[in-house]
């Protein structure tokens, strides 16, 4: 909080960090920023400073000088030299960043000790309301359900292009409602439906795997149940709008079974924490609780027996420790469990044992929020909070016991870097934000 | 004066029963605000120069959307699809019953054939005020607050107290023990429509004869009240009409208020409808399912079996 953790105490951004630890290719590129450049090797205003004139002040001087001085005209041309190669090759990445924004990783690290907010980059528009949003593994990736149109699942890569759009199988636009994703360390997509009350699971490239259809409940195990058999993987299909479950026989042949009785869950949020647990919120009618599956389970390449040992915490309601439509939750690097609490206008904060501990992000000011939906920390553990009706991004400092208010991004309109209902939010390793933008129908891309 | 010792926490005990009585049984986020929630917030942006009014028309549907959406993130009654997404009442039943409002998106998983439409560009409403089959306009555009209040009202369903410039009251009956899905209306739940059509509110015997005064204290529009403008607020026994309720015709049936009355809603919906329409009368309809509960005129089958 405080010694060793300078950054709460100064929420306004400071100066841009890259001046003080520039990289060498970058600061050249402005025109002679001699005095402040060079004075980081200098030692003072009366240092010998022959070169430094000579950089500084039109060269004929230099050129003018006796032959004597020939190797220090060699040096002074080597340096103009590889000044100029420097000087190309930010044009270029310049020129490459403004045609295929993509992240640079390698030349622009998250600098570690300065908070400012990020900048808008640029923005998507192949899709339709859309509310989630999910990275692969490799940040490659970027997943995001649509809530209006043909409410699709599509798959984009940095830049946006769309590659792929998938969906459960067997359902229409009508009957369904992908919500939230979630990509764990196989790549393998798990998306929250609201009208299916299931988590539907793909694989990397959207072909349907399997669903989740309850706490304990899975369709391939349904119907290995059901037949002795073990169903090839996405050979079968769910619709709770249909009575019937259909699957295809080893021998490729179409079957029904009767559906499973009516869930009494309704996964809404869904996550993976470091150690791959899957963290889901369950909103069913005034049981609103988070749902903690372990990993070895969910990993597990077979689900025909589904028998996870889920800890839930959280009751329904608008006291402590209750929630009224939880929309997602994350765990720190300490281990705790935070909880948009959508409807309570909060954080909800517990501890690894599903302690609730307090709440936070509540009340008017800078730090307030009105209706927090999408939650995603960064690596240095800012946790960034999707305010839904604030049309903003609220940014929190989650590295300590007691968390921080940070800054805000983003304003309500529909130009560049504003929001209309934006909803949730994706970061890469490199920084790189991703906001869904609903009624805008766009996908923001934001950068540190 | 020793009683006024008394009296004075006594009247202070009062006033705080009747504020707390006063205080609305309304669902979710609307009314019923204490003073320590923020329950603003959930609509407002808190604290910063643009206010309430930065609502739009076109914002409040999104507004609404962002909760009562296909993904009803914030509510259990997904208005977009009509359905409640979950059980009613909490134990056994299904999910995804249809909602008694229908939906502006889809109904019973089909696409809407009409809507009212609440995107702020629609203002001209049937019999407003002018002759039926003919439009005028209403004060403002139609969004989803020209009919609900979202700060919470003493009526059903939260129903705006005013509409269009008239008082509107209709009684709350299920206010303890909501369901979505089932109907339990009060007799006067047509006065959520008339306010705006006027010319429809056709409450006198014969209402398929003479209109020219109909009788009820009612405007008269002109006195062209004919085909379509069945009466309503009466009982669906004239005749030998089926009770639509319960014994219906082909499998279909059709909702009345308390007393068996019939009411607007016993042949629309308020929201949209995926009802399909092949045998367009001829009149002031806009071509298309015009609001009804069933395909073609199978709301008037209903109950006059022919
Ligand atoms: C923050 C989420 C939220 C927003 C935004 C919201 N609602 Fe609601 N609303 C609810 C919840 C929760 C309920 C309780 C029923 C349920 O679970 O669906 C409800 C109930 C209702 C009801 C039924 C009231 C009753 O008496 O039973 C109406 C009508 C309604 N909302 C209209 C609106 C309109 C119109 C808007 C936009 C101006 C709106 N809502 C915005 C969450 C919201
Ligand atoms: C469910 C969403 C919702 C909530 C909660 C809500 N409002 Fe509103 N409010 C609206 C909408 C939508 C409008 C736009 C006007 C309209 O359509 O009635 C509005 C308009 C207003 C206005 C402008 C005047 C008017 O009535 O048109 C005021 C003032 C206001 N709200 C105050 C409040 C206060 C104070 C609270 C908390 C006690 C609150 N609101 C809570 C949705 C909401
Ligand atoms: C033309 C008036 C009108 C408009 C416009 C309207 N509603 Fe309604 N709404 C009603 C009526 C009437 C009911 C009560 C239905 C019943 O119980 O029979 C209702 C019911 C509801 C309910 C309870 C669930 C249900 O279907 O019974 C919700 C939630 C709701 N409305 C939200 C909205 C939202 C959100 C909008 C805008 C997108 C909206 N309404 C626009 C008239 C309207
Ligand atoms: C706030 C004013 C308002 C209220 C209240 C209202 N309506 Fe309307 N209604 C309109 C407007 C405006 C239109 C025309 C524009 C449109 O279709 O959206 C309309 C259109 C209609 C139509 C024709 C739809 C079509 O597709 O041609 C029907 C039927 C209808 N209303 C029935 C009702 C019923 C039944 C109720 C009560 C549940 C009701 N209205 C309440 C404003 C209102
Ligand atoms: C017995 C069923 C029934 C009842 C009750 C009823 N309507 Fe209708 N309404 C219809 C039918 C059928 C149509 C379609 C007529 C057509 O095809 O043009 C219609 C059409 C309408 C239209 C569209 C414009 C037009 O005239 O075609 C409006 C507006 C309307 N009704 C409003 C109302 C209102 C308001 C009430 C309550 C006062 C009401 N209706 C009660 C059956 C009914």
């Amino acid at each position: 909080m405080t010694s060793e953790d300078p950054r709460s105490l100064s929420p306004t951004p400071e100066t841009d960090p890259r001046a003080s630890e520039a990289p060498e290719p970058t600061a050249p590129a402005a025109p002679p920023p001699a005095e402040p450049f060079l004075r980081v090797e200098g030692v003072g205003p009366q240092a010998p400073a022959p070169e430094v004139l000579s950089f500084a002040v039109p060269d004929l001087s230099a050129l003018a000088e006796p032959p004597a001085d020939e190797t220090r005209r060699r040096k002074l041309l080597a340096v103009l030299a590889v000044l100029l190669v420097a000087l190309c090759g930010v044009v270029y990445l310049f020129v490459r960043y403004l045609n295929r924004p993509e992240p640079l990783p390698e030349l622009l690290p998250v600098p570690v000790e300065v908070n400012y907010p990020p900048h808008f980059v640029f923005a998507f528009y192949d899709v339709n309301a859309p509310l989630g949003v999910a990275l692969s593994p490799d940040g490659k990736r970027v997943y995001v359900t649509e809530s209006e149109g043909d409410r699709l699942i599509k798959m984009f890569d940095t830049q946006g292009n769309l590659i792929r759009a998938f969906a459960p199988p067997r359902t229409t636009a009508a009957e369904r409602a992908p919500v939230y994703i979630a990509v764990d360390a196989r790549g393998r997509v798990f998306v929250s439906d609201r009208l299916q009350h299931a988590i539907f699971v793909f694989d990397a490239e959207g072909n349907y795997l399997d669903a989740i259809l309850g706490p304990d409940l899975t369709l391939s195990e349904y119907i290995a149940k059901h037949t002795g058999q073990t169903p090839d993987p996405g050979a079968f299909a769910y619709d709770i709008f249909e009575p019937e479950v259909h699957y295809r026989t080893p021998d490729g042949d179409e079957r029904t079974l009767p559906r499973p009785d009516a869930p009494t869950w309704a996964p809404l949020g869904v996550s993976f924490d470091p150690s791959g647990r899957l963290i889901v919120t369950d909103v069913a009618r005034e049981q609103h609780r988070v749902l903690v599956f372990p990993a070895e389970v969910i990993a597990a390449d077979d689900w025909t027996d589904f028998e996870p040992e889920v800890f839930a915490f959280g009751a329904f309601g608008e006291g402590e420790g209750q929630f009224q439509f939880p929309n997602k939750a994350v765990v720190d690097a300490l281990g705790r469990f935070i909880v948009s609490d959508g409807n309570n206008g909060r954080l909800s904060v517990w501890s690894p044992e599903g302690e609730w501990l307090f709440v936070t992000g509540t009340g008017g000011g800078g730090a307030g929020l009105n209706l927090p939906r999408g939650l995603a920390l960064d690596e240095r553990q800012r946790l960034h909070v999707v305010d839904a009706v604030g049309q903003v991004v609220r940014v929190y400092d989650f590295a300590s016991e007691e968390p921080a208010f940070l800054f805000t991004f983003g304003t309500m309109g529909s130009l560049k870097g504003q929001f209309n209902y934006p909803n949730d939010i994706a970061i890469d390793a490199t920084g790189r934000l991703y906001i869904t933008d609903r009624a805008n129908d766009r996908v923001q891309v934001w950068s540190y | 004066m020793r009683w006024i010792r008394w009296m004075v926490p006594l009247l202070v005990v009062g006033l705080l029963v009747s504020l707390a009585g006063m205080a609305y049984a309304n669902g979710g986020p609307h009314g019923g605000y204490t003073p320590t929630t923020d329950a603003c917030a959930g609509c407002h942006r808190a604290h910063t120069a643009q206010g309430p009014n930065l609502l739009t028309a076109a914002s409040t549907y999104e507004l609404c959307m962002s909760c009562h959406g296909a993904s009803a993130t914030g509510a259990d009654t997904n208005v977009a699809d009509g359905v409640y997404t979950d059980r009613q009442g909490g134990g056994e039943g299904t999910v995804n019953a249809p909602l008694l409002g229908g939906g502006f998106v889809n109904y019973q998983s089909a696409t809407v054939t009409s809507i009212h439409d609440v995107d702020g560009t629609q203002s001209a409403a049937w019999g407003f005020g002018v002759a039926r089959g003919s439009t005028a306009n209403l004060p403002g555009p139609l969004t989803c607050g020209s009919c609900h209040d979202p700060h919470g009202s003493n009526n059903y369903r939260i129903i705006r107290e005013e509409i269009a410039g008239t008082t509107v009251t209709v009684d709350q009956v299920d206010e303890s023990a909501k369901d979505y899905t089932v109907e339990q209306w009060p007799d006067n739940v047509t006065n959520a429509c008339v306010a705006c059509h006027g010319a429809y509110h056709v409450t006198r015997a014969n209402s398929g004869e003479d209109n020219s005064d109909d009788g009820s204290g009612n405007a008269d529009y002109g006195g062209d009240i004919s085909t379509y403008a069945h009466r309503v607020d009466m009982s669906y026994q004239y005749g030998s009409n089926a009770d639509p309720e319960t014994t219906g015709y082909g499998g279909y049936t059709l909702p009345l208020t308390a007393s068996k009355y019939v009411a607007c809603q016993t042949c629309h919906l308020p929201h949209g409808t995926a009802a399909t329409m092949t045998t367009l009368a001829t009149g002031p309809n806009t071509g298309d399912s015009a609001l009804l509960r069933l395909d073609n005129r199978g709301v008037c089958e209903v109950c006059h079996q022919k």
